[in-house]
């Protein structure tokens, strides 16, 4: 919280603006000449104490896989997990999810619908989960992350601040939703650059706006060219065949389906996003195996 | 605005690793900034006016701007 002076370390509440920017530092790199007093040289990520507490939830997440999900709020993020969540659990892996909201556990709500274990990080006005609070949810998941495959993080809906912070997750994830416009991975440019995947979602509205995906993904490749890009609907239903069978209101045929995902209706992208999910899994898993083995 | 959490950070990295030790006041701090990073110079300007830390008091934060993610600090002049 902000007092008369200032703000206090250890503020339960970092991350808010109490008065207008004052631009009073300078950019370049002539620091030494034009600053009295004894000069030290540092050279340290500047994070370094956030990055000691990642490495130490590297650690306790095991051979878990482990998603931090970044995006604007609304993108659909809670979402995603309620359709991916099931999926996973339908072929017998193991998922946690953690939320973070500035308010509310409205979230962890919709989550706990789903019979898996989760934890909502309140930050209280915190713009991003830092790696301090994931640690501390750890232990409040009040499960025993040795049995999990799949970690969620679902960070505090914000496409800036939450790209500082190292969570010790196995990879980012940005969620962009279409409603966003396609110019967002340029005006946002650090989400897409420290993220592995890029989910664009909520496709089954691109009908109604001017949206371009082609420009999205050339956009998102122009900040990332390594980015792996899915794109997914929680609301539409497709067939294994990509052919749409059912809207969000159940009206459509899927009569003649026959397959499991074309009875159950599932979306196409979100099926290979499991996919994807799965086989990271099962990397992540040999990978922490082969490590156990050398010690 | 997590700039200020970043400035809480810095501060505190500086502590751990006992740079800060003996020091009454920091004159400037030189920190290397990712255009990727995430940071808004302006912003982390105006937290470390804003920290309740005497020895940053009047600090005269400097910034090295690059194409990478970092948020690396550099350089403190210190008394």
């Amino acid at each position: 919280m902000p007092n008369s002076n200032g703000w206090n370390r250890r503020s339960a509440d970092r991350g808010g603006v109490g008065k207008g920017i004052g631009a009073l530092g300078t950019v370049g790199g002539k620091h030494s000449s034009r600053t009295g007093g004894r000069a030290l040289t540092v050279r340290l990520n500047a994070l370094e104490s956030n990055e000691v507490i990642a490495g130490k939830n590297k650690a306790l997440f095991g051979k878990a896989f482990v998603m931090n999900f970044l995006s604007s709020p609304g993108s659909g993020k809670t979402s995603l997990l309620e359709s991916l969540v099931p999926l996973l659990k339908s072929e017998g892996l193991n998922s946690a999810v953690i939320e973070g909201d500035v308010e509310t556990d409205l979230d962890k709500r919709r989550i706990d619908a789903l019979s898996v274990p989760a934890y909502q990080i309140i930050t209280n006005g915190t713009c991003h989960l830092d790696a301090n609070m994931v640690n501390k949810s750890l232990y409040n998941l009040n499960i025993n992350i040795k049995d999990m495959d799949v970690i969620f993080i679902e960070n505090v809906g914000n496409l800036v601040c939450p790209t500082s912070y190292n969570l010790g997750e196995d990879m980012k994830a940005v969620v962009l939703s279409v409603t966003e416009g396609d110019d967002k991975p340029l005006k946002y440019p650090a989400a897409f650059y420290k993220s592995k995947v890029m989910i664009i979602n909520k496709i089954d509205l691109l009908p109604v706006l001017d949206s371009d995906v082609s420009k999205i993904k050339e956009n998102a490749l122009s900040i990332n060219k390594e980015l792996i890009i899915f794109e997914t609907s929680c609301k539409r239903k497709i067939n294994a065949g990509g052919i749409t069978v059912c809207s969000a209101d159940g009206s459509g045929n899927t009569n003649s389906a026959d397959s499991q995902d074309r009875r159950e209706g599932r979306d196409k992208g979100i099926l290979e996003l499991v996919s994807f999910i799965k086989k990271n899994v099962k990397l992540k898993s040999e990978k922490f195996k082969d490590t156990i083995d050398i010690y | 605005m997590h700039e200020i959490s970043v400035a809480l950070e810095i501060i505190d990295t500086l502590d751990d690793n006992g740079y800060l030790v003996g020091v009454k006041k920091v004159n400037s701090i030189k920190l290397n900034i990712g255009r990727y990073s995430g940071i808004d110079v302006n912003y982390l300007s105006f937290a470390f006016q804003n920290i309740d830390d005497e020895r940053f008091k009047g600090v005269l934060p400097e910034f090295v701007l690059n194409d990478s993610d970092e948020i690396k600090i550099e350089e403190i002049i210190v008394d």
